[in-house]
């Protein structure tokens, strides 16, 4: 029943970011069953033979008294993991065919990965851009974090052209400690350039996770008639038939989706597909279930 | 097929206009936002070319609706042959029953004509009876009753009305509703029952009229054309009594004009009347008894029309009455003039009583026909209050102002403010004149301007509550009148004692005294003769309940009880005496005589009259050779109510068809009205 609490149409009516966040992640949990734990834990994986220069901490006392062995324990997840949203807010984030935009949809999303993360006590942090960086919240595990992360994301509106370079760059400066970098963008670039961009920030041995957010409109447009577009960066406008728009565009699109993933993939970075017209607890799943296969 | 006003056609010119607005109408496509073009491509099919193409259905359709506009305002007709019996017209059938078709047998011999005709109906055909007198009379409903048409015709009675041909066509144009129609009029063609205007006889379209003639071409006729009789006699040695004899179409002749006196010739004199011209004959005294008197001015007969051989006029004889002069002590000057003025008129006697305010307190006042008040500055309260009473009962009161008046802060009686008085010396051009003047008002018809006469002294008086009758040249007025309750008060801002004006020494004096006496008297409420036809006012105030009564020239009441009580007037429609009591009590004889244009006999020109009957189907049959039955004819059908249909249907569609094109994509304006979502 709650399931349908998590579609961008019923969000849209929650004011306050963090009411979104809560009933995304209340939701999404109460459906999931799981554990949120999620590798931020310490879940037993298996023993490792003790050798000498190993931490004694991690000795396992018990087996040693029963066994006179040296034992290792050894767990799945790391702890206090540091989490950074990056969320693009150029102007073509603020297209939308539905109800909800794609810069309100990638607020609910971040807002609830944000509030799960701080439940886990991570270190989070996010950053707004457009061709420049228009927002920064540091990563900490400050008390009262998650409210700064949720002010800067109220504030962030939608501003000029894309350019991944800058915000990237001054993202990496801040990076200090390997961690979770979560992309939210619309990622009207070609492939290779993005890959060139976000490649360097897993050097860093981050983990980074790409959340490509697209419109139904920008996936599978249906016009009627024949229309005069207008892009909304750039301003430019061409005059489009629908049957091109049936077609062809629908080939391109679907075509650089899977070049944008395979290259992604292929450079080690995280990368899922988003429907805005879908409910937010699939972006979810289909997120934590890539994190799953990986941890 | 046809058109019945072609001209209208012109306005086929606009259809090119809806053609004008889609070739040079700009397209505005609003252009949409979209994230990214980044895979779109540029192609050849322009959305604007595709949506000109799609309005072409809409243009055809506005040029169909302007087209069938036009075709609807040039009234498009088809011809439809009728068989015999089939789609017939109705017919009507018109008797002339003017005063002039009481000459001779002709009222007769048309009565019979249209009995005839009747008779010669085929069976099941439609026809309907109307009369035509003064107004046209519907006599029967459109029945296929020969029985109740031939009752319908029989009970016509000769009148004394004036036939008017242009009424009978405007009647016809409001049965032509009904549909098609055949009328048959009986009539003697008379030349002044024409309209001034040709046009207005023109016949209903797809209607025939034929005409049937009765009387001879031109029948000579001697006529009284009028008399004219003092309504009012006091002294029976100054009465007159004026006629004048006129001749139509007749010879030379000696007439012998008598006058008759309730049935007793009192004077009998020949005039000779010219060929086709007009001669006047004069009685001078009239010795009429006390009371009412029928009069006539009676010729010798020998043309065929006996009943315009004699006038009817009604006189009253009575004794002077008497007039209430009151001064304040100064101004009894004015008694002397008017006097002078009463003794020479010829149709006003009055007996002026002379006396002062102080006096006159004491008087009671409803012996007086009417009070004069000379520049009476202060009357005693009694005598304002039973001045006051005096004329909301009916009486009538002259005030004339002199220097004492101005004193007052407003006129007696009338109420009116006064601004102040206006002096002038006698020397030099320092007088005033009169200005404009109702001449139209009883009291001043016959005055004329009041030329000449030079007022030097008058009161200016604001008139808020009076009526302006005459004005002064610097437009301040002169005389003003004021009903109260039944009564007029009469306000002459100068005196009438040749002191602040010389009025009393000019010969607009006389007539201004003489009018205005039986004015205010009540003695010109209603003339002593007039025409049939004609209202006459029973009651001028609709509070006015008690009854009114009017006897016919045959003795019978003519009104009923409820329209004795409430009628504010009523209409003469025979030649005779009435005679007539007011609500208020008093008594009239009047004396309805017929217009005399209906005396003259002479016919309308033949092709006038062919012309006539052409004005609606263009049939020619000859008059009294037409025969309803038996030949096919054409009808012409209308074809605008089908195009107002095909209209409407073209409209609606329209309609649907620019909703659908131009509300644009529903989708693309919720999404740029809407407010985003943050």
């Amino acid at each position: 029943m709650l399931q349908r609490y998590l579609q961008p149409d019923v969000l849209a009516g929650i004011s306050g970011l963090e009411l979104v966040a809560k009933t995304v992640v209340d939701g999404f949990l109460s459906g999931l069953h799981r554990s949120p734990t999620f590798g931020f834990s310490q879940e037993f994986a298996e023993y490792r033979a003790y050798y000498p220069g190993d931490d004694l901490r991690h000795v396992d006392w018990n087996v040693f008294a029963r066994s006179e062995k040296m034992y290792l324990k050894r767990y799945k997840g790391e702890t206090n993991c540091q989490t950074t949203f990056m969320l693009d807010a150029s102007a073509s984030m603020q297209y939308g065919s539905g109800p909800v935009t794609k810069i309100a949809y990638a607020k609910y999303l971040v807002a609830a990965l944000a509030y799960m993360a701080v439940g886990q006590r991570d270190a989070t942090g996010l950053c707004v851009f457009d061709d420049d960086v228009r927002g920064w919240v540091q990563p900490s595990t400050r008390q009262g974090q998650l409210h700064r992360i949720l002010n800067t994301l109220d504030k962030a509106t939608p501003g000029k052209r894309t350019s991944f370079e800058k915000p990237f760059v001054h993202v990496r400066e801040f990076l200090h400690r390997r961690g979770l970098l979560v992309i939210v963008s619309d990622l009207w670039e070609n492939p290779e350039t993005i890959v060139k961009v976000m490649e360097p920030m897993r050097h860093h041995g981050n983990e980074v996770v790409v959340f490509h957010l697209l419109d139904e409109q920008e996936l599978r447009p249906k016009f009627k008639d024949p229309v005069l577009l207008e892009d909304m960066e750039s301003g430019d406008t061409m005059e489009v038939t629908p049957q091109y728009a049936a077609t062809e565009y629908k080939d391109k699109i679907t075509s650089h989706c899977d070049d944008m993933a395979s290259k992604l993939r292929g450079a080690g970075l995280d990368y899922t597909l988003v429907d805005t017209s879908r409910p937010l607890d699939e972006a979810l799943r289909g997120y934590l279930a890539a994190r799953k296969g990986r941890m | 097929m046809g058109f019945l006003s072609p001209w209208f056609l012109g306005g086929l010119l606009a259809v090119g206009l809806p053609l004008w607005i889609h070739l040079l109408r700009q397209h505005k496509t609003i252009p949409q936002l979209f994230s990214s073009l980044m895979f779109f491509e540029k192609r050849t099919q322009s959305s604007v070319k595709h949506r000109r193409l799609r309005y072409i259905a809409l243009l055809l359709m506005r040029m169909a609706m302007i087209l069938l506009l036009v075709l609807m305002f040039a009234n498009p007709f088809y011809k439809r042959t009728l068989k015999a019996g089939e789609g017939t017209q109705a017919v009507v059938i018109v008797v002339d029953r003017s005063f002039s078709m009481r000459a001779g047998d002709r009222f007769q011999k048309a009565k019979d004509g249209a009995m005839s005709m009747i008779s010669g109906l085929a069976p099941g055909r439609t026809a309907r009876v109307l009369a035509l007198g003064g107004s046209v009379e519907a006599l029967s409903q459109a029945t296929t009753d020969k029985g109740e048409m031939g009752a319908a015709v029989q009970s016509i009675q000769a009148g004394d009305a004036r036939g008017s041909y242009g009424e009978l066509i405007k009647t016809l144009k409001s049965l032509m509703a009904n549909g098609p129609m055949e009328v048959h009029f009986f009539t003697d063609l008379q030349r002044t029952a024409m309209p001034p205007a040709f046009n207005d006889l023109r016949m209903p379209d797809n209607s025939k009229l034929v005409l049937h003639a009765v009387g001879e071409e031109q029948a000579p006729n001697f006529v009284v054309e009028s008399a004219i009789a003092p309504r009012h006699i006091y002294d029976t040695k100054k009465a007159r009594v004026h006629a004048i004899i006129a001749g139509y179409g007749t010879p030379a002749a000696k007439k012998t004009v008598s006058l008759v006196l309730n049935g007793k010739t009192l004077a009998t004199k020949t005039v000779d009347v010219p060929a086709n011209g007009r001669a006047s004959a004069e009685f001078l005294g009239v010795e009429a008894p006390y009371g009412f008197s029928r009069g006539e001015i009676q010729i010798d007969g020998g043309d065929s029309l006996k009943a315009d051989d004699r006038f009817t006029f009604a006189v009253e004889r009575g004794d002077p009455k008497k007039a209430l002069l009151i001064h304040d002590g100064r101004q009894a000057r004015a008694a002397l003039y008017i006097r002078a003025a009463i003794d020479a008129s010829a149709e006003a006697s009055y007996q002026i009583e002379v006396m002062t305010a102080d006096s006159a307190a004491n008087v009671s006042l409803s012996k007086y026909a009417w009070v004069l008040l000379a520049d009476v500055a202060a009357p005693p309260a009694s005598l304002e209050k039973a001045l006051n009473d005096y004329v909301k009962n009916g009486g009538g009161v002259l005030l004339s102002m002199g220097p004492g008046s101005a004193a007052r802060q407003r006129t007696l009686l009338a109420d009116d403010p006064i601004d102040g008085s206006r002096y002038a010396a006698r020397e030099g051009d320092l007088f005033q004149t009169a200005g404009e003047i109702d001449t139209g008002h009883p009291a001043l018809r016959r005055a004329g301007k009041f030329e000449g006469v030079k007022f030097y002294q008058s009161v200016r008086v604001r008139p808020e509550k009076s009526r302006v009758l005459a004005k002064m040249a610097d437009q301040s007025a002169l005389l003003l009148e004021r009903k109260i309750g039944e009564g007029h008060v009469l306000t002459f801002t100068s005196s009438l004692d040749n002191v602040a004006n010389d009025f009393p020494l000019h010969a607009s004096f006389v007539p201004f005294i003489e009018q205005s006496a039986n004015y205010l008297a009540g003695l010109d409420e209603q003339a002593g003769t007039i025409l049939v036809g004609s209202f006459v006012e029973l009651r001028s105030d609709k509070s006015q309940t008690a009854a009114a009564e009017v006897t016919g020239p045959d003795g019978k009441r003519l009104l009923s009880l409820q329209e004795s009580t409430s009628a504010p007037n009523f209409k003469v429609k025979d030649e005779g005496f009435y005679e007539l009591k007011r609500p208020n009590g008093k008594q009239e004889l009047i004396a309805v005589h017929a217009d005399r244009r209906e005396s003259n006999l002479e016919r309308i020109p033949a092709d006038a009259a062919v012309l006539w009957q052409k004005t609606g189907q263009g049939n020619e049959t000859p008059a009294g050779a037409s025969d309803p039955d038996s030949a096919a004819r054409e009808e012409k059908r209308p074809l605008w109510p089908y195009l107002l249909l095909v209209l409407l249907i073209v409209a609606l569609v329209e309609s649907v068809f620019a909703n659908r094109y131009l509300a644009g994509d529903p989708d693309d304006i919720k999404r740029r009205t809407e407010p985003k979502a943050a």
